[in-house]
């Protein structure tokens, strides 16, 4: 025993690491010297299925495999004896808890999604036109790669609520009391915690919408800026008539990952009050329903979630596409 | 890409995937690193204490390993119970002693498996004084008691450690009266005749786990105001929550936490992590009279008061729970217990087990502090810790805290819903009614 874990578990793992490349390394090599002694025009056919075998072996065995047999979890029993039709399926559309989950992620998507953009398209045009735009950038990035679970913790003790009276250790609860203002419990309060969850998710995502954007803005040509601003535009009708149209493909790739995003928000929520006050949102629904050993409800949950960002799938997928075609 | 690597080169490979299956083979053969064997020299232990209370584990093996020559594996493990499960459902190996599961559906489930191993078998000879030396309440029942792991008329959990719940913390300097007899008594106290802002202080965030401090308290009222049955029918989705003997438990829960009785209303009870909680009782002025809290609380005051140098029986102290007017119940104690249960009968197991059932293991643990034993004639130089054992050895009943022997979504529910009564007390009835709603879905084992 090492530190709680036995030598076995080592060599388990190192086994893993090494044998699980060089197995392929290994199929790679004898299977073209088989190749190679056959035919021509069959070595031609046969090539390009004998390289994809494993990546559609792996991409089934780990993607394919495991989502079917959700979607199969979630027309069984718990206990996964018997089949029990849609009944996990009208217990997630009709519990009290699971609707107001569903409510929240609707309000996620709607709410983080769009201030998300909105904002990162209104820093990255903004920021364009200052000298001081890398370090500007780099400070509205920052939150970006802190982890969602330190984020939280940042952030509970910037929501830390004390007593009336007593001195706020709560950023923001000192700053509402500079102006003589009560003190709220803003991850308590119904009114205010699911706006403040939203919030902070939303600072840790303007960054990353911000970047996408500005590279895409520094596309543009300056030419067509020119001439729109020969013919008499201003800066405003610049921005909402040239600038935001020729974006567009890049705000939508960036929207639909806000809202992939939005629907599969956990940590934030886990960690900020695990659902406490009706924070609840699809995926910390699916986890607990996972923990509290009801796996086929979690894959109902699954499900609805992966039926939910499949249109999402296909709009960026064709987004690729267009982009792939237009090179 | 094949000519590049030229036939020598791949030779080589071959006799290198060949030297790893080996390896492979090999190490798949006897893993788990479990118990194998019925060994004499080793023990393996799976436990869920880290820190401290590991530190103290450690300290009461030493003789034991010195003295038998057995060799104890620990390893810390707080998902325990699910991976026992697990490897009972799939046959592989398990520790050879662990903590026995708390849902007594389990109990009775790895019993008929075979996986618990009887605590007569464990100790032998030693197996009477064992019953004689422990708290009663932990070890003997009228008939089948699975939450203290007692099946069939045979023992399957052999209680090692003992936390005593419900306890009312207070400020010796600020509250100098007499403990109050009954819960209405404590309510007619009246905090600014000693200084104090209101009466109770309470902390009810605890991350994931918020709320489990308010269903301490709302746990501790219930099974003195309705009785013992009512709560272990309650706790097993016997009992609705919209029930008169529960509801009234909530309403009694709201004494407690009301804006005239709670320090700082319900936004600072909700908003304060248990830890901070007691953290009013020793400003000036202070800000309440009292804290309901278990045994452990006493680390957290020394720690958020260094410099006021606090002392156990001096500067803090407390009364066990009041009466709740039903004389009956009165003997009914909320606690919360450390068990060992044997998994693989091994004659090194066996020693473990007999050298923790003994008066001198579990003495060298009191020692470290922080916990009771699970013996009833141990000496506690703290006088708090003396004081709860007091109130352990006089209780009637040792009752188990309820919202963790519930099925989870039922305990997260529960808890969510004390949090959710304390911030809007109007809600009261339909939160109650939704709890019926999650009960009726929780315990069915579909």
């Amino acid at each position: 025993m090492v530190g709680g874990i036995s030598v076995d578990q080592i060599v388990t793992a190192l086994v893993a690491v090494i044998a699980v490349p060089l197995v392929l390394f290994g199929y790679i090599v004898v299977g073209e010297q088989i190749i190679e002694r056959l035919p021509e025009r069959i070595q031609l056919w046969i090539r390009p299925y004998f390289w994809a075998l494993p990546a559609i072996g792996f991409a089934g065995l780990f993607m394919v495999y495991p989502l079917l047999r959700t979607v199969v979890i979630s027309f069984r029993n718990g206990a996964d004896t018997d089949w029990v039709g849609l009944a996990n399926y009208q217990y997630f559309f009709t519990f009290p808890d699971t609707l107001t989950s569903l409510r929240n992620s609707i309000l996620w998507l709607v709410f983080y999604t769009f201030f998300a953009v909105f904002l990162g398209l209104v820093v990255a045009i903004l920021l364009d036109r200052v000298r001081y735009e890398t370090l500007a950038k780099i400070a509205i990035f920052l939150p970006v790669p802190i982890s969602a679970v330190a984020a939280s913790i940042i952030w509970k003790f910037m929501f830390d609520y004390q007593p009336p009276g007593q001195p706020q250790t709560g950023t923001l609860n000192a700053v509402i009391g500079l102006a003589h203002h009560d003190p709220v419990a803003w991850l308590v309060n119904s009114t205010t915690n699911n706006g403040a969850l939203i919030f902070v998710g939303v600072w840790t995502a303007v960054g990353f919408c911000m970047v996408i954007l500005s590279a895409s803005l520094k596309a543009i040509s300056t030419e067509v800026l020119e001439a729109a601003r020969i013919d008499g535009a201003n800066e405003f009708q610049i921005v909402r008539l040239v600038v935001t149209p020729l974006l567009w493909p890049t705000i939508t790739v960036v929207g639909t990952t806000m809202i992939i995003n939005a629907l599969k928000t956990f940590d934030l929520v886990y960690v900020m009050t695990n659902g406490a006050y009706n924070t609840d949102v699809i995926a910390t629904q699916m986890f607990s329903q996972l923990q509290h050993n009801h796996n086929s409800r979690a894959a109902a949950v699954g499900v609805v979630l992966f039926i939910a960002i499949v249109p999402l799938l296909i709009v960026n997928i064709r987004r690729f596409q267009q982009q792939e075609e237009q090179r | 890409m094949a000519e590049v690597l030229g036939r020598r080169s791949s030779r080589g490979l071959a006799l290198c995937l060949g030297a790893l299956f080996l390896l492979a083979a090999c190490g798949g053969g006897n893993g788990g690193g479990g118990g194998g064997g019925a060994s004499s020299t080793d023990v393996t232990v799976w436990t869920a204490w880290g820190s401290a209370e590991l530190k103290a584990f450690k300290d009461v093996l030493a003789p034991f390993e010195a003295t038998s020559g057995v060799k104890v594996h620990i390893t810390t493990n707080r998902d325990s119970t699910n991976q026992i499960a697990n490897g009972i459902s799939a046959g592989t190996d398990l520790p050879d002693i662990a903590p026995g599961p708390t849902d007594p559906v389990q109990v009775k489930d790895w019993i008929s498996k075979g996986a618990l191993k009887p605590i007569e078998t464990a100790l032998g000879d030693q197996f009477s004084a064992y019953i004689a030396n422990t708290y009663p309440a932990l070890t003997t029942s009228s008939g089948d008691n699975p939450y203290i792991g007692l099946v069939g008329g045979k023992h399957y959990e052999m209680m090692v450690k003992t936390q005593v719940k419900g306890l009312i913390w207070y400020n010796k300097k600020v509250f100098t009266g007499q403990a109050p007899k009954t819960f209405d008594d404590l309510l007619a106290i009246n905090p600014s005749q000693y200084g104090a802002q209101k009466l109770f202080c309470a902390g009810f965030e605890s991350g994931a786990a918020s709320g489990w401090p308010a269903s301490d308290q709302i746990d501790n009222i219930i099974m003195r105001q309705s009785g013992e049955t009512v709560y272990t029918n309650w706790i097993q989705g016997k009992v609705k929550f919209t029930s008169a003997e529960i509801k009234l438990g909530y309403q009694t829960f709201l004494k407690e936490v009301s804006a005239a009785n709670v320090y700082g209303g319900a936004n600072t009870a909700l908003s304060t992590n248990f830890g901070k909680a007691g953290d009013p009782l020793f400003k000036t002025p202070a800000g309440c009279l009292f804290l309901e809290q278990a045994t452990f609380i006493p680390s957290f005051f020394t720690q958020d008061f260094p410099s006021l140098n606090l002392k156990a029986g001096t500067d803090f102290d407390f009364f066990a729970h009041p009466s709740m007017g039903n004389s009956q119940y009165d003997g009914n104690v909320n606690g919360f217990y450390d068990n060992f249960a044997m998994y693989n009968n091994t004659p090194a197991a066996r020693k473990l087990m007999q050298y923790m059932a003994t008066k001198d293991a579990q003495q060298i643990w009191v020692n470290d502090g922080g916990t009771l034993g699970a013996i009833k004639s141990l000496n506690y130089t703290d006088p708090v810790f003396k004081n709860a054992a007091a109130v352990a050895g006089g209780a009637k009943n040792l009752l188990v805290t309820a919202g963790d022997f519930m099925p989870s979504d039922m305990q997260k529910a529960f808890w969510q819903s004390l949090l959710n009564v304390t911030n809007n007390p109007g809600s009261l009835n339909s939160e109650l009614a939704h709890l019926d709603q999650v009960q009726a879905a929780a315990y069915k084992t579909s």
